[in-house]
């Protein structure tokens, strides 16, 4: 029984309160409100995959949210400038492999603390974003194509909904089936005892923080594709909802590990929270003390569930 | 006369101005269990780091069954046979007994996908459980995480990791010092197996009745230089305890290398 609790305890909880604002909060069920829901928390989730991947190798990425803004505003100008889809795409995808890649080489070669590096790494974007625009938004007729990306469907299914489902899938793979997650795992957990074993400790970290950059660039270019415009702010945001995501996460399925199950359905669960509240007529300002509660709460139930856990034979 | 699976010659380790072990000769044949007696700071842990891939010698050379090594890690070690099992056991507390046995070598099977591997998850289970029952440690489940073992446990997962490489020299830090009674006496049945199944073993211990029990030579550190090195055959607790004050046993004239490997 207390097994249970801790797996699914929060996901059940994330569950009923789903239900709650289906069943309270008005036009929350209706089915324009639910796709934006979906579509928020696919570059939520997005995001928050790439943070779960970099702590799985027990670093932090604090540059997620502004690398995201910086590749954002690198393809937007492109697709401003009505350049092919795909360039774009590929910019992006090249802003988050350097940053990632940056992060790695920090901490990995110049010993650099993650939590140090990436801090500065999220600064450097920042500014680098504000270059670019000069302060203001790129706004305008954007090749379909490239809004399509977000925008389309696909047999049905919005596009950004598959989008997530290949991230997702990607991740979780790799996490748990390939022999590169479980080196990635392993460094994570105990990376003196993973060196020992021949595990590439070094690489492991390079990887997680370079896949952290690349899930960035993603989010990046499906935000922008989706809004047609990029603005140098536009994801600084997601980060506290990624570290939510990725905490809340690891209270579920597998209490105080990084998890990409975890982390997709907190995602949802917190796009739904925040939803709800604004539906309800929550002040804006009640979001962010949620956000900040749900973060502490959920490192205090994860390493409460971990203590239990250890004294259960 | 069988040819040593390990052989040191003039092996010396300096950190800086200290010279933590000096022109060590060691010969270890192949199902010899040796153990490595001394004062603290005596050069034992320098020594055995060096064997283990660890720390790389400032001089002398190496052989692994004849071949001349030189270790830049421990993966080249284990890589070569040579295992070591850390005082503080190295394990990742949270991943599973499976996890742990086959980490840095896990075991993988084609997928649907031509470019893909995936884990065996339940192979690597199967031959953990395999690992586990050539020590006699009944386990029923593989997916357990290490830290809701025993000490005594653990120590067989750090040994299953061990005879996952093939390693037929393993080299034991310290194996006991942290354990109870129960634990202490499942650890020397754990080495006991280990020696009956023909593999070499190298001990390190604080410990003198497990020296007794297990050695069937005993070598003697004092200050960086090994000072002693004679069969453990006759010599009692006390003798040991003596030796390594006075880099002689009180009866027994000392021999300074062992003729033939174990009786
Ligand atoms: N990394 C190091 N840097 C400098 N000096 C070291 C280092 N490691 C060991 N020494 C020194 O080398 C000498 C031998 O140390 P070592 O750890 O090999 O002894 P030991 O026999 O294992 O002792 P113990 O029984 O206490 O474990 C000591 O004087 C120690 O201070
Ligand atoms: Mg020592």
């Amino acid at each position: 029984m207390r097994e249970i609790v801790g797996r699914y305890g929060t996901a059940l909880a994330g569950l009923a309160l789903i239900v709650f604002f289906i069943a309270f909060a008005p036009n929350f069920a209706t089915p324009g409100n639910i796709v934006n829901v979906l579509k928020d928390t696919s570059f939520l989730a997005i995001l928050a995959i790439g943070f779960a991947l970099a702590f799985t190798v027990a670093e932090l990425d604090l540059s997620v949210a502004e690398v995201a803004s910086l590749a954002a505003v690198v393809c937007g100008w492109l697709a401003q400038k009505q350049y092919h889809p795909a360039l774009a795409v590929a910019a992006a995808l090249a802003v988050g492999l350097v940053f990632g890649a940056a992060n790695g080489f920090g901490v990995t070669r110049l010993k650099v603390p993650s939590l140090i590096m990436t801090l500065g790494a999220a600064a450097i974007a920042k500014g680098a974003a504000f270059m670019i625009t000069q302060g203001v938004a790129f706004v305008g007729r954007w090749p379909a194509g490239f809004t399509g990306l977000a925008r389309g469907t696909t047999l049905g299914v919005p596009n950004l909904v598959l989008w997530l489902a290949a991230v997702t899938a990607f991740a979780y793979v790799l996490v748990k089936w390939t022999r590169t997650g479980a080196h990635m795992v392993a460094t994570g957990e105990a990376d003196e005892a993973a060196r020992l074993s021949g595990v590439d400790v070094g690489r492991m970290k390079r990887l997680g923080l370079l896949l952290a950059g690349v899930m960035a660039s993603i989010a990046a270019f499906l935000l922008a594709a989706n809004l047609s415009s990029a603005a140098p702010n536009m994801a600084g945001d997601y980060l506290l909802y990624a570290i939510a995501a990725v905490l809340l996460g690891m209270t579920m399925f597998e209490p105080g590990k990084p998890n990409i199950g975890g982390t997709v359905f907190a995602a949802l669960v917190l796009k739904v929270l925040g939803n709800g509240l604004v539906l309800l007529g929550a002040p804006y300002y009640a979001q962010d003390i949620v956000l900040g509660a749900i973060i502490i709460g959920s490192v205090a139930f994860s390493a409460s569930a971990m203590k239990k856990a250890a004294f259960k034979v | 006369m069988t040819d040593p699976i390990l052989s040191l010659r003039g092996i010396g380790k300096s950190y800086g101005a200290v010279l933590a072990v000096r022109e060590v000769d060691l010969d270890v044949f192949p199902g010899e269990t040796v153990a490595i007696l001394g004062d603290n700071g005596a050069g034992k842990s320098s020594l055995i780091k060096m064997i283990s891939g660890a720390e790389a010698p400032s001089a002398g050379e190496m052989r692994v069954r004849g071949e001349r090594v030189r270790f830049s890690s421990p993966h080249d070690a284990l890589a070569r046979g040579v295992a070591t099992i850390y005082q503080d056991l190295a394990l990742a507390p949270r991943l599973s007994i499976a996890q742990n046995v086959f980490m840095g070598s896990e075991l993988t099977r084609p997928s649907p996908l031509p470019f893909l591997r995936l884990l065996d998850k339940k192979k690597m289970a199967e031959e953990s459980r395999r690992y586990l029952e050539q020590l006699a440690i009944r386990i029923d489940d593989m997916s357990r995480p290490v830290d809701r073992l025993s000490g005594g446990q653990r120590q067989a997962v750090a040994i299953s990791r061990a005879l996952r490489w093939n390693a037929d020299i393993i080299i034991m830090d310290e194996p006991t010092a942290a354990l109870g009674v129960k634990e202490t006496a499942l650890v020397l049945d754990l080495a006991r197996r280990l020696k009956a199944s023909g593999r070499t073993i190298l001990l390190i211990s604080h410990n003198m009745r497990d020296v007794v029990a297990l050695a069937d030579r005993v070598v003697v550190m004092g200050a960086g230089a090994k000072i002693a090195d004679r069969p453990a055959a006759g010599l009692s607790a006390d003798d040991l305890s003596h030796m390594i004050m006075n880099g002689a046993a009180p009866t027994a004239p000392d021999s300074p290398r062992p003729s033939t490997g174990p009786g």
